[in-house]
């Protein structure tokens, strides 16, 4: 179940960043983003690659030392007290960071032991989160031995085992199928629900409309956009789309004369077709104009406006554009 | 940090518990090589470890007694098989041929006899050079064997001389036990002889007594009379001559009144000179006469004692009338012990010059291949070993992402660093234990006389194949560079430390550049304990340069360690 986010105004701040920097070389890598996450609230962090979503996270997670900006997670500032600051903290890696050769029980045990848990706790604890993740019955199996979705899911479990108040997750349902993507959902959102703050790393628009109360778009290190789904949507004021496959292609200028009806930017693929409307009940006209007009139309479906038209929108790139990720 | 520690260290183990080929590279893989090096290079040591036996062909032109023990002395040795063959041209086809089989040995015609003569006796051998090692290793125990052989026929020679040196002073002792009765004999017959010769000796005392008392009587008597019949002419003559002495001396009394006379009328003379009495010329002097006691005594009878000869009083006779004596008898010359002259004989017999080795360290002389093959493969797996379980441990981990897991944890990068060099560590040292204990069970080797001591040199080098290991993590930065940078490394250090082969093999500027590696000491350690038999103390030094060695590497691998551990805080 979804937070409302009016709820959560009053829900104390437990991971902040503020105008963090980072460079490789001449390469901004993170420019003077800031952003908060409430107890209970899921973030979503949605960039295509390279947008600095893993250098953020990292930079949260005390893998790398920022050039400049200030983090704070649960109030406590990341300078002062590292190790304090880490205990606090949950981080699901996006590669599958596990002991291969150990069981699963073995894996979650260790980190949560690491983390300063006592022996008993930490066997209560790793039952505990393999049971979340779906892994109870696999409690014993070697690590290598698990697909590749079960070993998301223990990654997962790893991060979170020692009941962390900021829980970083970084693309976690990356080649993951349908099954344990939905077990990763359900155990987030339930994390969440118990108060910790999530800050989600994706680049999977539909992982952040389905999970997140809030999310930060961005592109090339920066915060292009701030807000609940429905206020990004609403930002990038677009309308619904119209995809329509043809076996054989009408003549040009078929929906001519149509108010609002415009042609989005060409597909490779010529058969296909994308165009926004401005209503639906500009459907029907459309698929007679198409047919009248010598085209054979194959299929077609209809397209709500989402994050990945706001970010096109935003950005004047598609979210998938193929970037070196850093 | 040492929470941290010790998780890390228990998670260490954890991993090896489920890395098989970890394990098999800790355990099986060295006693695999160990076992192939001693049974392939034990010839380096002069010992032929295995089942398979070295051929040696013989061809016994000798066909006699000799021939015969020296094939049976060679056949003793289980790591030989005697390969009969009549003449040298069969041996030469076996020895060019067959594996196994680098030489040949020619037992010439009347071996036996020379041999048994006294005379030298001289084996062909004839080698295949390219077997030159084979057949040196053999050439030492054939040389032994000769030793041996030679050895025990002077024993034997001995022991007979012995035996008949025995037997001739139980000869002369009986020869030597007759002469001292036959000594005794005459010295009871010398006993009796004087004894005879006393009782002689009084008898003809006693007699010669008899006589000489019946001998004296006689003659006593027949002076007497002589001296009776002398007395009665004597005592006349004496009376005739006394008279005519009276006559004389009447004589003389009428002289000395006529010089008394004459003295008067002289004196008148002068007197009736008035004034020249002295041209009277003196009247010559007037012989005095002799005295009246002395002319008295011319009238005084000449009186004989009446002497007798009186030879009753015994004469002094000597007492004994002395036999002569006996020569002088010798004593009887002393019997002589013949018993240590002969032994003497027989232990003076010319010995056999011979040499027999010993360590001179107190240790066995006689070296087992795997002294030197167990810890030397020990360590060079026990340093491939590290670089597997920290310096690949280490990449794999960071590659994996749980080292960055584990920093996010709040594990420090010290304890982390403290618990899987110190897990390594003492799986380092369970592993050098394994293996002495696996060559101490499987090939015999030497513990040494404190076998607890090795423990000092295979704690001191685990430690620095550790650190080694770290500072190859430090220099290689992915995983496919660990092994072969690394490997280069230990096997570059094992060869020259001489873990594979002793370090006098190798040539000065080798040996002084294997001074600064840990392998070269510790094996030095190790070799004192196991080889030299050397007590524990000569552990210390090496160990302690092996250990000092290993916190060089540390220090090293510390400051690199930055390659590995770039987090926040670390």
């Amino acid at each position: 179940m979804m937070t409302d986010s009016c709820s959560l105004m009053s829900f104390p701040v437990l991971i902040e960043a503020v105008l963090l920097r980072k460079s490789y070389g001449a390469r901004l890598a993170v420019d003077n983003i800031s952003f908060k996450v409430k107890a209970g609230e899921i973030v979503g962090l949605l960039g295509p690659n390279g947008a600095g979503k893993t250098t953020s996270l990292s930079i949260l997670a005390t893998l790398i030392a920022p050039d400049a900006g200030d983090i704070r997670i649960a109030g406590i500032d990341l300078r002062a007290a590292p190790n304090s600051l880490r205990r606090k903290l949950g981080f699901v890696p996006q590669s599958i960071a596990l002991y291969p050769s150990l069981s699963a029980y073995q894996n979650v045990e260790t980190f949560a032991r690491v983390h300063g848990l006592t022996r008993r706790e930490a066997d209560a604890r790793s039952i505990e989160a393999l049971q979340a993740v779906g892994l109870r019955d696999r409690a014993n199996d070697p690590v290598w031995t698990l697909s590749g979705g079960m070993k998301r899911r223990l990654n997962l479990a790893c991060g979170m085992v020692h009941r962390p108040l900021a829980l970083l997750l970084d693309e976690p349902t990356v080649g993951v199928d349908p099954q344990s993507r939905e077990g990763i959902f359900t155990t987030i959102r339930a994390v969440a629900d118990s108060g910790v703050a999530v800050l989600y790393s994706t680049h999977y628009m539909e992982e952040v409309e389905r999970m997140c109360d809030r999310a930060l778009l961005l592109d090339q290190g920066k915060v292009v956009a701030e807000g609940t789904v429905a206020q990004l949507i609403e930002l990038a004021g677009r309308h619904p789309r119209m995809e329509i496959v043809f076996k054989r292609r009408p003549l040009s200028g078929w929906y001519d004369g149509l108010p609002g009806v415009i042609e989005l930017a060409p597909a490779s693929d010529e058969s296909k077709i994308t165009l926004e409307l401005t209503n639906l009940r500009q459907v029907s006209e459309l698929l007679e104009r198409a047919h009248n007009a010598g085209g054979q139309l194959l299929e077609f479906a209809m397209h709500s406006p989402n994050l990945s038209d706001a970010f096109i929108t935003l950005t004047g790139h598609a979210l998938r554009d193929i970037t070196t990720e850093i | 940090m040492l929470r941290t520690a010790w998780i890390i260290f228990r998670n260490e183990f954890r991993l090896l518990a489920k890395d098989r080929a970890a394990l098999f590279m800790l355990a099986l893989a060295p006693l695999v090589i160990i076992t192939v090096a001693g049974f392939s290079l034990g010839n380096i040591y002069g010992v032929r470890p295995g089942s398979e036996p070295y051929y040696i062909v013989v061809v016994d032109d000798d066909h006699g007694r000799f021939g015969r023990a020296f094939i049976e002395a060679i056949a003793r040795d289980h790591s030989v098989s005697v390969v009969p063959v009549a003449n040298l041209d069969e041996a030469r086809t076996i020895v060019g041929g067959r594996s196994r089989a680098p030489l040949c040995i020619v037992i010439p015609a009347k071996a036996s006899g020379e041999f048994a003569d006294g005379r030298d006796v001289h084996l062909a051998v004839y080698i295949d050079p390219v077997k030159r090692l084979e057949a040196g290793s053999i050439e030492l125990d054939l040389d032994r064997l000769c030793r041996e052989v030679t050895s025990r026929a002077h024993e034997l020679a001995r022991k007979r001389m012995t035996e008949q040196a025995s037997h001739l002073r139980d000869q002369l002792l009986v020869a030597s036990d007759r002469m001292k009765a036959a000594v005794a004999q005459l010295e009871q017959l010398r006993h009796q002889f004087e004894r005879a010769r006393d009782t002689a000796q009084s008898e003809v005392n006693a007699q010669t007594r008899q006589t000489v008392d019946r001998m004296k009587a006689e003659i006593t008597l027949r002076i007497n009379r002589s001296v009776a019949q002398s007395k009665t002419i004597v005592e006349h003559d004496l009376a005739v001559r006394r008279e005519a002495l009276i006559a004389v001396s009447r004589y003389l009394e009428q002289l000395q009144i006529s010089q008394y006379d004459f003295e008067r009328w002289l004196a008148e003379l002068k007197a009736a000179a008035g004034s020249h009495p002295s041209q009277i010329p003196p009247p010559p002097q007037w012989p005095a006469p002799p005295s009246e006691a002395q002319l008295a005594e011319l009238s005084k009878p000449i009186e004989f004692p009446n002497q007798r000869v009186d030879l009753s009083s015994p004469i002094a006779l000597p007492d004994t009338i002395l036999l002569p004596r006996l020569p002088e008898l010798q004593d009887p010359p002393s019997t002589p012990d013949f018993s240590a002259g002969i032994s003497q004989t027989a232990s003076t017999m010319p010995g056999i010059v011979g040499w027999q080795e010993h360590s001179i360290t107190g240790g066995d002389a006689k070296v087992n291949a795997f002294d030197q093959y167990v810890p030397g493969f020990g360590i060079t797996f026990l340093l491939i070993d590290m670089l597997w379980g920290v310096g690949v441990g280490l990449i794999d981990e960071r590659d994996w992402g749980t080292l960055a897991r584990l920093h996010i944890s709040g594990a420090s990068a010290s304890g982390m660093m403290l618990g899987k060099l110190t897990s390594r560590f003492l799986i380092g040292l369970a592993q050098m234990i394994l293996l002495f204990g696996a060559g101490w069970l499987l090939f015999g080797i030497s513990l040494g006389h404190n076998s607890w001591a090795l423990l000092f040199p295979a704690a001191a080098i685990s430690f620095a194949a550790a650190a080694f290991s770290l500072v190859i993590a430090c220099l290689a930065n992915t995983r496919d560079a660990v092994l072969p940078i690394g490997a280069m490394a230990a096997l570059a250090m094992s060869a020259i430390g001489g873990c594979w082969w002793p370090l006098d093999f190798e040539p000065y500027w080798m040996r002084y550049v294997a001074l600064g590696m840990p392998t070269t000491w510790s094996m030095a350690a190790f070799n004192n304990l196991m080889i030299r038999g050397l007590d524990p103390s000569s552990t210390a030094g090496p160990a302690a340069v092996t250990f000092a060695i290993g916190i060089g590497f540390l220090a090293i691998g510390i400051l690199g360690s930055s390659r590995i551990y770039r987090y926040v805080g670390q």
